[in-house]
């Protein structure tokens, strides 16, 4: 019996007992559908981050932290015994495929805006070579960054100026806007408050910034944050090299290593990049392993459904043996059976799945957080932004999955059928 | 000639729990191509035993079953599907298949023998007229009489050009002028195609008509006879 007429005799069967069949496929649909929703979502959510965090990243830029370790390094001025000074960046830019250094001090500290206070963290910077390093994202709205800024100088980022992209501006070019510094124990603080004056606001970058410039920050000169944080620290050096290439990100990492030890990090956005990667790739590892075992439900369920129907069937098997058909054709018929199931659910399934994370993203992401303080704004963001993406692979291995769930499963029923003895299935009622 | 089938010292036990039910107790056999006999007997007494051993469908307990000079318990299972390839079964209970038409039941040993589709598909139309049901040839066996389930059962049997149908009660589940119809049927099968046949029957009547009787009781063959105007 050649393929074809196996695959339309197993159709035949199928066909006998739709709603059976109908229900047995609806197994697989679920379980390829959710594989499939949450790895195009989680696809779909990869390429956001990754894209925000390019918008925010200058891939020619190396951030040096003190201390070692990623998360120590993400929280600026942690608790580190090893510090940095405005020092180290002329160390720094001595190296070889260093195009210049430069140090950034950054806080949360009180700033007003409009009528209200809020939580912003105030980066200091030298105003001069952060807008070369970031030429692209550094850019003020009407204005140029000024070069020689006066000690109360500050520049905001685009959400501190439009908060809800509506046009509520809550301060403006010209302006004054008080900061507040509060040091001290939590049971006596001591407030210090300053005032600055708006020099200029930030062009829209979006995205997620780590390192970098970024719409929800503030930046003052170095000096005047060293001042009022009384340190003469600095959170993070800026190192832009002559190219982006890997051989110089290596070799300055080295130099800069060797000069340090372990007493700082380095930190380079391709490297960062690729951890988010890898981290998201876990993540979406384990999303789609869980909606596995919703495909392993429905594979027991097919087998299930496969026993009972070769029971049933007895008889017919028996007949087709006793025309001489073969063992492992009677197997090959029934396997048939399931990979069709498999195939035909997986094929609705992955409509499903996409139907299902278009659904989510439209719908229901919409909803989440009201997006009203900064960093909400942030996160929302990435959420709306999400549209699903169903890659070749997931599609593909949707396929895989489906009808391979469906044949495993139905493996040992086929087995049974196949190793049924003729006169006795004949003999069955 | 040498026989289609012959049973040496035809044994088989079937164990019933703990107790072995002798059903066959040493039988031999030979069937000559061509010819047309009856197995008669009363109830239980292993006819259909000995006709399920000839028919390759089951291995017997002791002896053997020559088919065409191959003896049948060296063959494996795929050896022994395609032996049954070249058998024409018919079963009391016509054993067609609900959900395929008469000429898809008569179509299925062909795509099961891996013959291509135009020649199933002519060699379908031809068997179906031999049986007189080419009007019949896309009613699902519901939509059947019994006398034409059982005669879409024999074109079905004789799709393979098998080397002998057999007939287990084939007109135990039909009306007797149902049943006429087809012995003559049957006759005409071995008269004009000298297809050979062996038939299970309980009604003498019908048994008169094959050119062999063959009588068993308790598993054992206790005469022979040559019909005289058997085939007339
Ligand atoms: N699978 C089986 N297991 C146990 N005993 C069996 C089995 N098949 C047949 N027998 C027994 O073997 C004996 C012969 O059975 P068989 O079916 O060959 O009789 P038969 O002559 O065809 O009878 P009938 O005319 O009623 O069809 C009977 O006693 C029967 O009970
Ligand atoms: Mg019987």
């Amino acid at each position: 019996m050649d393929i074809v007429d196996i695959f339309s005799y197993a159709w035949g069967g199928i066909k006998l007992r739709k709603l059976r069949a109908a229900l047995t496929t609806l197994g697989i649909i679920i379980g390829i559908a959710a594989i499939v929703a949450l790895l195009s979502l989680g696809e779909g959510f990869r390429i956001v981050i990754t894209s925000q965090f390019e918008r925010g990243f200058a891939l020619d830029v190396l951030t040096v932290t003190a201390g070692r370790g990623l998360l120590a390094s993400i929280i600026a001025g942690s608790g580190s015994e090893e510090y940095l000074t405005l020092n180290d960046t002329y160390i720094i830019d001595e190296i070889a495929g260093v195009k210049q250094a430069t140090a950034t001090l950054s806080k949360s500290i009180g700033v007003s805006l409009g009528t209200k206070t809020y939580t912003v963290t105030v980066v200091g910077i030298n105003f001069t070579e952060y807008s070369t390093i970031y030429s692209t994202s550094f850019v003020l709205q009407n204005s140029s960054v000024p070069l020689n800024p006066s000690n109360d100088s500050i520049i905001l980022g685009y959400r501190l100026y439009d908060p809800w992209k509506n046009g509520t501006i809550l301060v403006r070019v010209g302006d004054y806007i008080n900061l507040t510094w509060t040091t001290g124990s939590i049971a006596k603080p001591i407030v210090k408050r300053y005032t600055f004056h708006v020099v200029g606001v930030l062009k829209e970058i979006g995205g997620i910034s780590i390192f970098g410039p970024s719409d929800i920050q503030a930046y003052i000169p170095i000096t005047t944050a060293q001042e009022i944080f009384e340190t003469d620290q600095v959170s993070q050096i800026q190192v832009q090299l002559v190219n982006s290439e890997q051989t110089t990100i290596d070799s300055v990492t080295d130099s800069i290593k060797n000069i340090y030890g372990d007493k700082v990090t380095v930190i380079s956005p391709s490297a960062m990049l690729n951890t988010f990667s890898s981290i998201l790739s876990t993540v979406q590892l384990l999303l789609a392993g869980l909606a596995g075992i919703s495909l392993l439900v429905a594979g027991i369920g097919i087998m299930n459904i496969m026993i009972v129907s070769v029971i049933e069937r007895t008889r017919e098997i028996g007949i087709l043996k006793s025309l001489g058909m073969k063992n492992k054709t009677v197997m090959t018929i029934f396997l048939c059976e399931a990979a069709l199931i498999g195939l035909v659910g997986a094929a609705i399934g992955i409509v499903f799945g996409l139907g299902l994370s278009n659904f989510v993203t439209t719908f229901i992401f919409p909803l989440i957080g009201g997006g009203t303080n900064q960093t909400n704004a942030q996160g929302n963001r990435v959420v709306s932004n999400i549209t699903p993406v169903l890659t070749p692979t997931v599609c593909l291995g949707a396929f895989f999955f489906g009808i391979a769930t469906s044949v495993l499963f139905a493996l040992y029923p086929a087995w049974r059928a196949s190793k049924l003895k003729p006169v006795e299935a004949l003999r069955y009622e | 000639m040498a026989p289609v089938v012959q049973t040496i010292n035809l044994q088989k036990t079937y164990m019933l729990g703990k107790v072995p039910v002798n059903a066959l107790r040493g039988v031999n056999l030979e069937v000559e191509s061509g010819d047309f006999m009856a197995i008669v007997g009363p109830s239980g007494s292993g006819k259909s035993t000995l006709l399920n051993l000839i028919g390759a469908l089951d291995r017997p307990t002791e002896g053997k079953v020559i088919i065409d000079g191959v003896d049948v318990s060296t063959l494996n299972d795929d050896q022994l599907a395609e032996l049954r390839r070249r058998i024409g079964f018919v079963f009391q209970f016509f054993n067609l298949i609900p959900r395929l038409t008469a000429s898809e039941n008569v179509e299925l040993p062909l795509a099961i023998a891996g013959i291509n589709k135009r020649q199933r598909k002519e060699k379908t139309v031809e068997l179906l007229k031999a049986v007189g049901l080419s009007e019949r040839a896309n009613h699902n066996p519901t939509e059947l009489s019994g006398g034409e389930q059982q005669r879409v059962a024999i074109a079905r049997a004789l799709a393979n050009d098998p080397r002998f149908l057999l007939l287990d009660e084939p007109t135990g589940n039909i009306d007797s002028k149902t049943a006429d119809m087809l012995i003559s049927l049957l006759k005409k099968l071995n008269e004009e195609r000298g297809v050979t046949i062996i038939m299970i029957t309980h009604d003498p009547n019908i048994a008169k008509q094959a050119k062999h009787i063959v009588r068993i009781l308790d598993g054992k063959i206790i005469e022979e006879t040559n019909n005289m105007n058997g085939g007339s």
